[in-house]
């Protein structure tokens, strides 16, 4: 395993590896038997023209089929080769790039859909990892069986081998301008893709709404606008294509005229002059693919500028653990804390004009006070951008605070490590993840050692009680992809399921009903209300109905201090 | 699967010309190739004949000019067909979306995904695999064409092996079908752990369980190399004995060609001309096959699209309300309504009337009286019973306001110039507020912008609704986010509002009930009454 050097850089592009150069070598083989075969094919055909004796062709007759039997062969070892070397790549660079994650998360990957983000660095990755097998790869057989054609050019005829070489610069050149078009067309396009899924997006999921207001032209009118600036994206990339697959014609109907004029069959024999003819036209047939191979290089290090911008972020909070033994420990109470601890060994959480910021730059959360004692039920409104998400994610130790003091039983936070802190707090947010796997499994990652009664009651609390007796196969019943589908409402009992079970004594829960109608939010919210009786729970919400089921409202909005700086 | 459906050019007429394009520049460019062996055979018999080069030299630069020409048309036309067909697709299925009622819409994450990513994938699809199907299609049958005048014994050889080789891709599949089928299912399931456990990523932080997957990382990782391995090397070996196929085809007609030309039973241009046509009948038939693997998605989504555009009559997309669009109030009679897939209606024969002036309707929760609103809205239809309605604005109770500027929120539905939106928004109380935003109506709203409390969200929801023209106003629970002084501009508000339309409002506020012209009561699943 090249483990370590994967992980010095798990995301640069092109990295020659024995398997990949081995791989060309054998793509080289393959394309030099293709070009080999239209060769002897013509020298054949022309020798046979000239009525020799039989016996006299034999030898070209088993060089035809050797080298129509050898091109398939070849091509068949290099994908082998290839793909695996590139399979084993992927594996050593999933491993880096997800320990890589591991500390980023959750502060570091965006405040909003965090799974598309992390989506994309498995597509990003996956990208990075193909442009071995789709760009190493053929350059080098392109590279090997171009030269060997103009080597062997030249040895029949210096001049024709000159020719085969400018046909050679012609191709490299049509490489040079596809990976520029691709390279600088590649972010506009991007961009204009996402600009039209995010608006069909919207008016897929908001139809309802639309029409209520009668605003279904103006839907149809972003989508337009939206499909348009797409459209000249693409337009400006075909562009560029088009260009290269003009050039590549003309290349080789230069080459081969030259050829034709320069070609002297009086020295090299007819046989042989018609076979320098026809390599030209052989040459531009077999390389014409690597114009290809331009795009796939581009968009590996499109990919590969992204996940270097995502991995090379620094934590967001400081671990005085260190970052490899966190999670290693087991979490124990810190000895010497001055606050002594209520019932059920629930910490007592104070935050004193504590801010926060997500890029070191705007601050997120003005000056806020809060005391959260066990059985405490608080919830934080406020609109959009008064810092609710970010004031959740400095109580679930994501964020680390710029300011004020944030401390637990009287201990800053911020000595303990990383694991301890986070030991106490379970999360759950507006889009908690469902694995693959049984339902018990997506349970036991919550607390591995609990047994099937604690995860009955743990569902029972949630108010899945119900759907779990609906289930075909119980806690056996498979979820997630490839599994039975969980709606919006159960996805988010689930995660309070798992919050119960793993027995966290503060649990904080980020827009759990954003996603959900109202009747089923209100079901939601009484379950989640009911399960944490005896937890300390802080609930940001969009929905300010049902406040006063809680012990303490926190209005982030109503602070005129707590406006976070515009700029 | 259908390579091509055909329903596509019905339901997306933008998407036709573009098609039709690169069918024309496919077949050009067929008749180009199957031309260029001509010129180049002639080339290099006058290269060995000694004799002048110019006439096929100039012969072959024409063409390969022309396929250069042809080359670039090639591209423009499957990245526009790429563009066309899969824009006209989204479009097609986001106007159907927004024209039929809610019982006719998938739920919003399948459609959502469908437009989406489904969408998505018909761009590979309509630029790359259309070429090459219209490629495969014309090429070998020019090719053979060609053959069968120029050199009919190589035709025989190239016709007999040429349809060995969709044979033998049918055998070998159906060889290995079950086998391949088993591998793809555990494949797919290997591939998606890694997405999987990514996206979980959060979670598994959270509960300190990531450090501990690292390692199952790597092992399900090598478990996805090999079994992709044994997948790749089936797969590989099939394509491999095609080629071979193929090439083995190509070598029989040029050992053929130069067995008879010892012979002096074939000239030296005609055997040229066999060699070099014999090929281009047999690759385009193995791209189209590679490149159906790599848009095979892209087809589904076309059906699932086509099938979605299809599904119920057309001539219940109408919604209830519009025949009598001009009219002046709404009108239920006998109205049921069960939502899809509940056994127990929300609606039972309920009986409605609100003309033009206030109607309140009042309930308990989960009475219908949403449903009501978005019955008379015509965003649903009723299970039984009509529903008659004016041209109405509904405000709901999550009222949408786009991601931009205040003014893109306010002028969703109507083109009001800026006089007319403060205008509106001094009715709702939200002048001062919003002129001392730092950009004013050009302030952007949301997250990189300034929030909006949920109160103020409905009052530019009700600002909005003043600038529509539809004469009937329907407003669920306008007051919910709003303490004592704002409930009384809004109901102030909807009493002017009602001076000229018919405005018909879900409520629990007795200041607005008190307001009102008629009050209708729900009850928990019971018939209404008027009161």
């Amino acid at each position: 395993m090249s483990a370590p050097a994967a992980l010095r850089n798990p995301v640069t592009v092109v990295r020659p590896t024995r398997a990949t150069v081995l791989g060309g070598l054998l793509g080289g083989a393959a394309t030099t038997s293709g070009i080999a075969l239209t060769a002897t094919s013509g020298w054949l055909v022309v020798r046979a023209s000239e009525r020799p004796v039989i016996l006299t062709l034999l030898a070209a007759i088993v060089a035809v089929r050797a080298f129509g039997m050898a091109r398939p062969y070849f091509r068949y070892l290099e994908r082998l080769v290839s793909h695996d070397a590139a399979l084993a790549e992927l594996a050593d660079r999933r491993v880096a790039v997800f320990s890589a994650l591991v500390p980023l998360t959750p502060a570091r990957l965006g405040r909003r859909s965090r799974s598309a983000v992390l989506t994309g660095v498995v597509e990003d990755l996956t990208d990075v990892v193909e442009a071995q097998v789709r760009v190493t790869v053929p350059l080098v057989s392109g590279a090997l069986a171009g030269l060997g054609a103009a080597a062997l050019t030249a040895w029949f005829a210096p001049t024709l081998g000159l020719v085969v070489a400018a046909l050679l610069v012609v191709l490299a050149l049509g490489c040079v301008v596809a990976w520029h078009a691709e390279s600088t067309s590649r972010d506009a396009l991007l961009a204009a893709r996402a600009e039209v899924a995010r608006v069909g997006d919207l008016v897929a999921r908001q139809a309802g709404e639309l029409k209520a207001i009668g605003a279904e032209r103006d839907a149809l009118r972003a989508l337009g606008a939206a499909h348009a600036t797409w459209r000249a994206a693409v337009a400006r990339q075909s562009r560029g294509r088009a260009l290269v697959a003009a050039l590549l014609p003309l290349g080789t109907a230069a080459a081969t005229v030259a050829a034709a004029l320069l070609v002297d069959p009086a020295t090299v024999g007819a046989p042989v002059a018609a076979l320098l003819v026809l390599v030209p036209v052989a040459v531009g047939e077999a390389l014409a693919p690597l114009v290809d191979t331009m795009r796939a290089l581009a968009r590996a290090q499109g990919s590969s500028a992204r996940l270097t911008a995502l991995l090379d972020q620094e934590p967001a909070v400081h671990d005085p653990a260190g970052p490899t033994t966190s999670s290693a420990q087991h979490p124990e109470h810190v000895d010497g804390c001055s606050e002594p601890r209520a019932t059920g060994g629930a910490p007592v959480v104070r935050l004193e004009a504590v801010t926060a910021s997500w890029t070191g730059e705007r601050t997120a959360l003005a000056p806020t006070d809060l005391a959260l004692r066990p059985d405490r039920h608080v919830a934080v409104v406020g609109p959009n951008g008064s810092g609710k998400s970010t004031l959740l994610a400095v109580l679930a130790r994501a964020l680390d605070v710029t300011g004020g003091r944030h401390t637990r039983d009287g201990v800053d936070v911020r000595g303990l490590p990383l694991a301890t802190a986070r030991a106490d707090i379970a999360v759950v947010d507006d889009e908690p993840h469902v694995f693959a796997g049984s339902l018990a499994a997506n349970l036991r990652l919550a607390r591995p050692d609990a047994d099937d009664d604690a995860l009955r009651h743990a569902l029972a609390l949630a108010g899945l009680g119900p759907w779990l007796t609906e289930l075909p196969d119980g806690l056996d019943t498979r979820l997630g992809t490839g599994g039975r589908g969980v709606s919006g409402g159960e996805r988010t009992r689930l995660g309070i399921a798992r919050a119960v079970l793993a027995e966290r004594a503060v649990v904080l829960l980020d827009e759990p009903t954003a996603h959900l109608d109202d009747a089923t939010a209100t079901a939601v919210l009484d379950d989640v209300l009911g399960a944490t009786r005896e937890r300390a729970v802080v609930l940001v919400s969009h929905r300010p109905e049902a406040l006063n089921r809680f012990d303490h409202v926190l209005d982030l909005g109503a602070h005129p201090s707590s406006r976070p700086d515009q700029e | 699967m259908r390579p091509f459906d055909p329903r596509l050019l019905a339901v997306a007429p933008a998407a036709r010309r573009p098609v039709v394009a690169v069918a024309v520049v496919g077949v050009l460019q067929g008749l180009a190739t199957v031309a260029t062996a001509f010129a180049l055979a002639a080339l290099v018999v006058a290269v060995v004949d000694g004799t002048p080069v110019g006439a096929p030299a100039g012969w072959l630069v024409a063409l390969l000019g022309t396929r250069s020409a042809l080359g670039w048309a090639a591209e423009r036309s499957a990245a526009r067909a790429g563009v066309e067909v899969t824009a006209a697709l989204r479009r097609a299925l986001l106007e159907h979306w927004l024209r039929v009622p809610a019982e006719r819409r998938p739920d919003p994450d399948r459609g959502a995904t469908l437009a989406g990513q489904g969408v998505a994938t018909v761009e590979p699809y309509a630029a790359r695999f259309l070429p090459a199907l219209v490629a495969g299609a014309v090429v070998p049958v020019l090719a053979l064409g060609a053959l069968v005048w120029v050199d009919p014994v190589s035709a025989l050889v190239v016709a007999l092996t040429l349809p060995l080789l969709p044979a033998f891709a049918a055998l070998i599949g159906a060889a290995t079908r079950d086998e391949t089928q088993r591998r793809w299912r555990a494949l797919s399931s290997l591939a998606g752990h890694f997405t999987d456990v990514v996206r979980g990523l959060p979670t598994l932080v959270g509960y300190g369980r990531a450090e501990r997957q690292v390692e199952v990382v790597a092992e399900v990782s090598g478990a996805h190399r090999r079994a992709t391995m044994r997948t790749l090397r089936l797969a590989f070996l099939s394509s491999a004995a095609l080629e071979l196929l193929a090439s083995i085809s190509v070598a029989i007609v040029a050992v053929t060609v130069g067995l008879r030309l010892t012979h002096g039973t074939l000239d030296l241009g005609t055997g040229l001309l066999a060699i070099l046509l014999a090929p281009e009948a047999y690759w385009p038939i193995r791209r189209v096959g590679a490149e159906f693997h790599a848009a095979a998605d892209g087809a589904e989504a076309v059906a699932d699209a086509l099938d979605e555009l299809a599904a119920g009559p057309a001539g219940r997309t109408t919604p209830a309300g519009t025949p009598a669009a001009e009219a002046l109030g709404v009108r239920l009679r006998g109205v049921h309504y069960s939502y899809p897939g509940a056994s127990i209606p929300v609606l039972r024969g309920l009986d409605l009337d609100a003309g033009p002036g206030l109607t309140v309707l009042t309930g308990p929760s989960g009475a219908g009286k949403s449903t009501v609103l978005e019955l008379a809205a015509g965003l649903r239809t009723p299970s039984a019973g009509t529903v008659t309605a004016g041209h109405a604005h509904l405000v709901t109770q999550r009222p949408f306001l786009p991601a931009g500027t205040v003014r893109d929120a306010l002028r969703l539905g109507n083109d009001a110039p800026d006089a007319d939106l403060w205008a509106a928004l001094r009715r709702v109380g939200l002048e001062g507020f919003v002129a001392a935003l730092p950009a004013a109506l050009d302030t952007p709203l949301g997250d990189e912008g300034v929030g909006f409390s949920a109160g103020q969200r409905a009052r530019v929801a009700l600002a909005r609704a003043t600038l529509s023209t539809a004469p009937v106003l329907l407003v669920d629970e306008p007051t919910a986010h709003l303490d004592g002084p704002g409930a009384e501009i809004v109901h102030e508000l909807l009493s002017e509002l009602a001076e000229r339309r018919a405005v018909l409002v879900v409520t629990h506020r007795p200041e607005l009930v008190a307001r009102a012209h008629r009050h209708v009561g729900l009850e928990p699943r019971a018939v209404g009454a008027t009161a």
